[in-house]
């Protein structure tokens, strides 16, 4: 499309796209300035361009110029503007994609009752019409248009991670009858999730199949329309927002569900909950519950029981946006955490009021933008600190992303967790065998596949091809990516882990050529890093991968590593791998 | 026409068209957008949208509900004065020709006259912070400082027509009020046209979804 016919679109479309909301929204703003520095982007960088009412009248200028009365007679009197090429385009991308997370603090902070949010919405919805989005964010849209999830994970290795992870729960329970159900009918909760879940996160998915167990949940996952996750609320597409939708919504139906559980995703809880059913117009014959919700209920009808003196490290908790300024949902994970930990902490300000981690509207996928996204994370982080907490807890995988980022990036001595994985942590069951346990010393055991693992240090090298040892597998190493290469390809190993950041050509370039090479496409590769973008910004694994719309990698694992996390993923692989050489 | 008649003149007939101009394009303005189509929640409500439209509303006149009113008490004030003395310049364009015993008596003449003095000063506030705060300077248009010089103007023209004694301050005031009538709706004024609606769909919107009003008190007592 040339510059004329884009600009011609997005005209046409904003004249489509304004509700009466949107109207008053746009012209009921004042300009006073009040909701500037409740903003993360100008609070940490004081930016003038920063303010949510400079950001949004990039776009009202246009409303004005093409819709507005006054705008549309005197147009330089009220700051209307046309839109000329497609330079005006990227301007609008710049400041309603990379300047806005869509976090709503504005919102609840104007005295007008300006939806500022809702107004960069439908600013991206019309960038996203002629093409002008970031790179990661059509990407994703493009995986859940095409496969059913943002990480375009296959029917058969969803289905098989769930049928791993039911082995993984009769260990941990004790309990061989034990096992996450799919597709089972007439269930009480069908129980959908964030891909990332399945692909780096399993322990949040076994601690919520745990938490069912122990409530005695007649519960099912499904087959199909399992991605509670929707980018169609980021990109402002609404035929994609009602899809994702409604392929949950028809599988509850057809396997006659009585309420949806969505689990720990903000915006996944958001867009399936209070969005969709409009998108879609389908008047639900059932209720949707966010897991805190359904949490929360088994402890005030006795279904679990919590020994929080299992949990002693001191514990905060981070409020997603999707969940406490749209959702209304800030005192269940409040209460979840006072009955599963010893020393829970408030951050100020919280609930609706509390910054955002700086990752939301699909901030995560944008990397272009990440310096911007890390340097505005600035407010968080000093939230996160004064709290002196070692944990934060938030119900949301994409914040989980970000804290992650922002720790790292100040430097912060913190972890991060879902409130799920607390919760199961403290649970009472007859016989109890805490998660981590099992996990690392119990379940996860090779037999003899080949790890080649790859970093710099030999420290590290030597902590993991031992780790790796003590579990059953057999070890390979290198100190540099030509010789990683090389081993690679005269011993053909089963799975790589591998770094990011080595002495002359990067983890980066090596994953590059993996994925491009059609000999060792299918070799697994976990990275294994501990970079800090502060001290390296040029080197960008996830800006890389998006940008060539690469396939993510098998597992991503930061450093310092996390045992347990870390077996689990590679056990979880090999067990794919090994359906898959069955079928085969 | 001697003065006196075109002081009359001025205060009613004058008046009155102007008043009926804007009552007409106000007209005009609520039927476009009442045109446009209401998006509408399907989900059933987790809050109570009525009260939250109510409290949405009032939110105004409780500035502990809001950081941004919180932690800029003084911003909120010249709000507060500003609005009130444009509450008093639009009750004294009506008691001078309707109700002129009213101002005969020196305490509630005074009282105008300070209200509408000190919105005057702090409209004169705003236009300095408008014209020198970068973070206002560069989301002001042409309309935002027109409107607020003119409505200044329009307060000290009140503050000088209350006493309702000098014709030159009286002919003054009345003219800035019929030319505001008039200018008005094609303003950026006219947001207290849209505002009650703004607030109560917001109001709804979070109500409805059991955000609003907000939880947790202690957050106000941090944003301080
Ligand atoms: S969006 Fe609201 S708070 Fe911000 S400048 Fe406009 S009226 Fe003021
Ligand atoms: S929605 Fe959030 S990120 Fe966007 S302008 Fe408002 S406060 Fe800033």
């Amino acid at each position: 499309m040339n510059n004329t016919e884009n600009v011609q679109k997005v005209i046409e479309l904003l004249k489509k796209k304004i509700s009466r909301q949107a109207a008053i929204s746009f012209g009921v703003c004042v300009h006073c300035g009040m909701c500037t520095d409740t903003c993360h982007y100008y609070a940490a960088t004081k930016d003038p361009k920063m303010a949510p009412a400079y950001k949004v009248d990039q776009l009202r200028k246009l409303y004005k110029y093409y819709i507005d009365w006054t705008g549309r007679i005197v147009p330089g009197w009220v700051g209307a503007k046309p839109l000329k090429d497609d330079k005006d385009l990227d301007m609008l991308m710049d400041a309603l994609y990379g300047s806005c997370t869509m976090c709503r603090r504005c919102t609840l902070n104007c005295p007008m009752g300006v939806d500022t949010a809702m107004l960069v919405r439908i600013g991206r919805s019309l960038l996203t019409s002629v093409g002008k989005a970031p790179q990661g964010v059509k990407d994703v849209c493009k995986a859940q248009y095409e496969t059913g999830n943002q990480m375009a994970v296959t029917k058969e290795d969803y289905l098989e991670t769930i049928e791993w992870l039911s082995e993984e729960l009769q260990t941990a329970t004790g309990d061989r009858g034990a096992k996450i159900p799919i597709d089972k009918k007439n269930a009480n909760v069908v129980y959908t999730i964030n891909p990332r879940e399945v692909k780096y996160a399993p322990l949040s998915l076994l601690a919520a199949a745990r938490i069912f167990y122990a409530a005695g949940e007649n519960w099912t996952m499904t087959s199909e329309g399992w991605d509670n996750t929707n980018f169609g609320l980021f990109a402002g597409d609404d035929v994609l927002g009602a899809l994702m939708g409604k392929r949950q919504f028809d599988k509850v139906y057809e396997l006659g569900g009585r309420k949806l559980v969505v689990s720990e995703c903000g915006h996944g809880f958001r867009a399936t909950k209070w969005e969709a059913p409009n998108w879609a117009k389908m008047d639900l014959k059932f209720p949707i519950e966010s897991f805190l919700e359904t949490m929360t209920r088994y402890i005030k009808e006795g279904r679990i029981r919590l020994n929080s003196s299992v949990n002693k490290e001191s514990v905060t908790y981070h409020d997603p946006c999707n969940l406490a300024r749209s959702s209304g949902i800030t005192e269940e994970p409040r209460f979840l955490l006072r009955q599963s930990v010893m020393d829970y902490r408030e951050m100020y300000p919280n609930r609706a009021d509390n910054w955002c981690c700086s990752g939301g509207g699909g901030a995560m996928s944008m990397s272009e933008y990440t310096p911007r996204r890390l340097e505005v994370a600035k407010m968080k982080a000093e939230q996160l600190k004064a709290t002196g907490a070692q944990i934060v807890v938030t119900a949301c995988h994409n914040c989980v992303d970000a804290l992650s980022d922002l720790i790292k990036y100040y430097k912060l001595n913190m972890n991060v967790k879902v409130v799920s994985e607390l919760v199961s942590e403290a649970m009472i069951i007859e016989k109890r065998i805490p998660l981590k346990v099992v996990a690392a010393e119990e379940i996860i055991r090779g037999s003899g596949e080949r790890i080649l693992v790859i970093d710099d240090e030999p420290d590290i090298v030597t902590y993991l091809t031992t780790l790796f040892e003590d579990h059953g597998y057999k070890t390979l190493s290198a100190f540099s990516v030509d010789e990683a290469m090389n081993k690679i390809l005269s011993e053909h190993p089963d799975m790589i882990t591998l770094d990011i950041l080595m002495p002359g050509k990067t983890g980066i370039k090596l994953y590059h050529e993996l994925r491009s090479k059609k000999e060792l496409l299918n070799i697994p590769v976990i990275i294994i890093t501990g970079i800090n973008p502060v001290d390296y910004p040029q080197i960008d694994f996830r800006k890389f991968i998006y940008e060539r719309s690469l396939p993510h990698p098998e597992g991503f694992i930061e450093k310092p590593v996390n045992k347990e996390q870390l077996l689990i993923t590679v056990g979880k692989i090999f067990a794919h791998k090994q359906t898959a050489v069955k079928d085969a | 026409m001697g003065s006196g008649s075109i002081l009359r003149f001025m205060e009613n007939e004058a008046q009155i068209v102007a008043l009926s101009v804007m009552a007409l394009v106000y007209a005009l303005k609520l039927r476009w957008i009442f045109k446009k189509n209401l998006v509408k929640e399907i989900t059933p409500a987790k809050g109570d949208p009525q009260k939250g439209a109510r409290l949405s509303l009032l939110s105004i006149a409780m500035p502990w509900t809001m950081e941004s009113m919180l932690k800029h008490p003084l911003r909120y004030f010249e709000f507060v004065i500003f609005h009130l003395g444009v509450t008093a310049a639009i009750a004294a364009s009506f008691i001078i020709p309707y109700a002129p015993k009213l101002f005969t008596i020196e305490s509630v003449m005074y009282l105008f006259q300070g209200i509408t003095g000190f919105a005057f000063i702090a409209g004169a506030v705003r236009l300095i912070k408008r014209s020198i705060m970068p973070d206002l300077r560069l989301i002001s248009s042409m309309d935002d400082y027109f409107s607020l010089i003119v409505l200044d103007v329009w307060l000290l023209t009140a503050f000088f027509g209350i006493p309702n004694k000098d014709y030159t301050a009286l002919i003054s005031f009345f003219i800035m009020t019929a030319f505001f009538l008039i200018f008005v709706p094609f303003s950026k004024i006219s947001h207290y046209l849209y505002y009650p609606f703004a607030r109560v769909y917001f109001g709804r919107h979070f109500g409805r979804r059991g955000v609003y009003p907000k939880v947790g008190e202690k957050n106000m007592e941090a944003a301080k």
